[in-house]
């Protein structure tokens, strides 16, 4: 091994590894809730099977030792020699936790002084303590197959495709006649169900009966072990057949061999095990996936965006050459071969926006361990329900939204729900309920955060604001509850008396606001003091695309997010009205006040062009309308929103901004602040 | 020995350090972003990148100059900031000797010593060494900061 630059695969590994550490966090977390759910061991022990197996071709000692003692444990654990208790499960986790410290030690491509002895001591002591009774177990019946260096790959790569790898051993009748014969048999029933890898001895010496009674076999195939030993049991003169999963690294030897399947033959029936699902079943599911470094999609995705606007520039070019040339056969193909890419195009943007998207599992798969140990320390007792977990989003938001829901988690914990004694003493149940799910909704991810708990109490919020200076008494007492309940996104608001390990350092529900924020998203909360707390966020589907409404002033473009849209109309010049300063028009009995989108950007030298018609962008947010007068209408198109950058930072009334198809820049409206921004403008001037 | 891309603003000879300067490129249509302190001529499309572009002239209060033939775009980066700057003229690359530059004298015409890292002597030469750093960060990067906070108290 040491000859092998490893470097080039410890970036796969630790990603997989961080996969595989948070697999077995969910896992474990959920064995304590169903200790006796033997697909559940099943699973934990594949895991853990494949981390000890990684680790140690990769060299790294301590991780290999570890995880092999976890998984004798777990398989004592499946095998139901040793029980699932709060012990066991917080061994396990501390396992992981270690293995976690490891992993980001390993990250320097070495082991560094993590220390294991303590936990593989816990191991070794947990599996003594079974050990006693289990001295019967049968010894290992035979030494494992070697396999060479080939053979070794070949089975490696199996493995990868969804293969399993067997090792059998069959045994002949002492008498039979033809054992060449057999053996052909043995090799052509088995060929149905997959490849013979290696015998022992060699075919061409079995042929020629160059052999005792028993032969051995490494065979792939993705049935499982008892399929694979009945359809050798069908020949007739074999004694024995042993089939049992191979295990590559020697240092599994051991386990594996408890997991043999031994059949004699003439009671397969009753020896047949009968937990045949409780072995690795074939599930183990063959998408072919490929990891992608993040980056490289993002530019990818630039390169797309450069493609789509030279698509553009080549239409353009193909039409001016038709006006000087008229319909010559050159400028046709130009033509029909610019459609084309232009289709082209327009999938390979589709499918790399697809590529961006992520199940928001990414995100939600390492709460119930942490809900578990913030209870835990909290001291309370929750069952915790995630739905939704399917639920996609870009990849850019399902970076941002981690950390506001860790808190909302954090908060509902900590400050939500009650102690198990006070809940009992409230009628509750003794279990508090956290649940945490998303879901679509129109063009929108929701995603809700509840609990049972105590709930927030308006009036207590106002009195807190009050004691911290944040407001004054007057102030407090005319705040709406709604509003109360806003008080908690004011920064350094904490609402609980304590300070916590867990939450209540005053910093919180501000940050969980700005996360949002940042990425467009909004947070709404509903309370009933003494029954619970439910927040909901709503976030755009992606930050990257978005279907917008191209309007021109003068040179200028503009992009109206087509969320925001609710009607183009056209206004005759009489139709507009002043009320109070403000100019207005009637749509259908309704009063719409009406603005120039050049005064409302305040642009320099921005005019009115008052002749004629003028086109109307109305949008909506909320219940409430406003016209936005423009020069002109473009269309619809999708743009790809790209930021201003920090040097200039966020503009009030501008998200961002796109490039178009024939390569200039349109800044993409923020309707929000836009209008926003307008009403604080217009109350200055009125005041003014 | 320090290599300077050398280039002409307002009639002086400023350099700056060619570490910065990411690429060159003609003036190009900008396009305007609103609330934005003068200088700020607006976003252009780098190769699919939204870059913003400042007027230097405005940027050190020099008298404005049309826009000509040797009109370009500096592109240049500052700790992780890309900016373009549109300068009359870039001249050169010149590989200076650490002992020709000094400290900038107290009064120098045009840009405010703050701005400046020294002056190099260059054959009968002056060269006017900017700071890109405090160009792109300091006084009006915060006055711009400022501005956008005030928009949004004012919301």
């Amino acid at each position: 091994m040491s000859g092998f630059d490893m470097s080039q695969y410890l970036g796969i590994f630790l990603d997989e590894t961080d996969e595989q550490l948070q697999q077995l966090d969910e896992a474990v977390v959920l064995l304590e809730q169903e200790p006796d759910n033997r697909e559940l061991l099943n699973k934990i022990f594949r895991i853990a099977h494949t981390l000890k197996g990684s680790s140690a071709s990769m060299g790294f000692e301590k991780m290999a030792t570890l995880t092999h003692r976890m998984e004798s444990v777990l398989d004592a654990l499946r095998r139901g020699e040793l029980r699932v208790t709060a012990g066991t499960i917080d061994l396990l986790l501390a396992c992981l936790d270690k293995l976690r410290e490891l992993k980001a030690q390993l990250a320097s491509g070495h082991e560094g002084d993590v220390d294991t002895s303590d936990l593989v001591g816990r191991l070794e002591d947990m599996l003594a303590g079974e050990g006693a009774g289990d001295d019967g177990s049968p010894p290992p019946a035979f030494e494992p197959l070697r396999l060479d260096d080939v053979e070794e790959n070949v089975v490696r790569a199996a493995e990868i495709r969804g293969y399993r790898a067997y090792e059998i051993r069959v045994e002949l009748e002492a008498d039979c006649r033809m054992k060449g014969a057999r053996a052909f048999l043995v090799f052509n029933n088995l060929k149905d169900l997959g490849e013979v890898v290696k015998s022992e001895p060699h075919t061409q010496e079995l042929e020629a009966e160059k052999f005792g009674n028993t032969f051995r076999l490494v065979f792939l195939s993705k049935e499982d072990a008892d399929t694979v030993a009945n359809v050798i049991k069908s020949i007739s003169e074999i004694k024995e057949v042993t089939v049992r999963p191979l295990t590559l690294d020697e240092g599994a030897g051991q386990v594996a061999e408890r997991r043999e399947t031994s059949l004699a033959a003439p009671h397969l029936a009753n020896e047949a095990e009968p937990e045949a699902g409780a072995r690795p079943s074939p599930e183990r599911r063959v998408t072919q996936t490929v990891r992608v470094d993040v980056q490289r999609l993002e530019s990818l995705m630039n390169l797309v965006g450069e493609l789509v606007i030279d698509r553009t520039r080549l239409a353009e070019v193909g039409n001016n050459l038709k006006l000087r040339l008229g319909n010559e056969e050159l400028v046709e193909m130009l033509e029909e071969i610019s459609l084309h890419i232009g289709r082209i195009t327009s999938d390979l943007q589709e499918e790399i926006m697809k590529a961006r998207m992520f199940p928001i599992d990414q995100v939600f798969n390492r709460f119930p361990r942490m809900v578990r140990d913030l209870a835990q320390k909290a001291g309370k007792e929750i069952s915790f329900i995630v739905e939704g977990r399917e639920t996609e989003l870009d990849r850019t938001v399902i970076e941002e939204i981690g950390d506001p829901l860790i808190h909302l988690l954090r908060n509902a914990i900590d400050h939500g729900i009650e102690e198990p004694e006070e809940r009992v003493r409230l009628g509750k149940p003794r279990y508090g309920t956290v649940v945490l799910k998303a879901f679509h909704q129109e063009n929108q991810i929701v995603i809700i955060v509840e609990d049972d708990g105590r709930g927030i109490d308006a009036e207590g919020l106002k009195r807190r604001a009050v004691e911290k200076g944040l407001l004054s008494p007057e102030g407090a007492a005319r705040l709406s509850q709604r509003e109360a309940l806003d008080l908690i996104f004011l920064p350094g608001f904490s609402t609980s008396d304590r300070i916590t390990d867990v939450s209540g350092r005053g910093v919180g529900m501000d940050i969980v606001r700005a996360h949002l924020e940042k990425i467009n998203g909004t947070i709404d909360i509903q309370t009933t003091h003494g029954k619970g707390t439910r927040f909901t966020i709503k976030l755009p589907l992606t930050l990257a695309i978005n279907r917008s409404l191209l309007v021109t002033l003068g040179e200028r473009v503009y992009a109206f997010p087509l969320a925001n849209v609710v009607e183009i109309i056209e206004v005759e010049p009489s139709q507009v009205k002043r009320v109070q300063h403000r100019e207005v028009t009637v749509v259908r009995g309704q009063v719409l006040p009406l603005v120039y989108l050049a005064e409302a950007l305040g642009l320099k030298g921005a005019g009115r062009a008052a002749e004629g018609k003028a086109a109307v962008v109305i949008v909506g947010l909320a219940e409430k309308r406003v016209g936005f007068i423009v020069d002109s209408l473009i269309g619809e198109q999708e743009i790809v929103i790209k930021s201003l950058g920090s040097y200039i930072g966020k503009i009030p009334g501008i998200a961002g901004a796109t490039i178009m198809g024939d390569g200039r820049v349109a800044l993409i409206l923020d309707i929000h602040s836009l209008v926003e921004h307008l009403g604080t403008a217009r109350e200055r001037q009125l005041a003014g | 020995m320090e290599q300077l891309v050398v280039f002409q603003l307002a009639g002086e000879t400023y350099g700056v350090d060619i570490a910065h300067v990411h690429e060159i490129i003609r003036l190009q249509p900008i396009t305007e972003v609103p609330r934005t302190p003068d200088f700020v001529e607006g976003v252009i499309n780098l190769r699919g990148r939204i870059i913003p572009v400042i007027d230097l002239h405005k940027r050190f209060g020099l008298p404005a100059a049309e826009a000509g033939n040797s009109t370009r775009i500096m592109v240049v980066e500052v700790r992780g900031i890309t900016v373009g700057m549109i300068v009359d003229a870039v001249s050169e690359v010149v590989r200076l000797p650490e002992e020709n530059i000094e400290p900038p004298p107290p009064i120098i015409q045009g840009v405010d010593v703050a701005y400046l890292r020294g002056v190099g002597k260059w054959g009968d030469k002056l060269i006017i060494l900017l700071d890109l750093d405090k160009v792109l960060r300091e006084s009006e990067h915060q006055q711009l900061k400022e501005q956008v906070a005030a928009g949004v108290a004012e919301t």
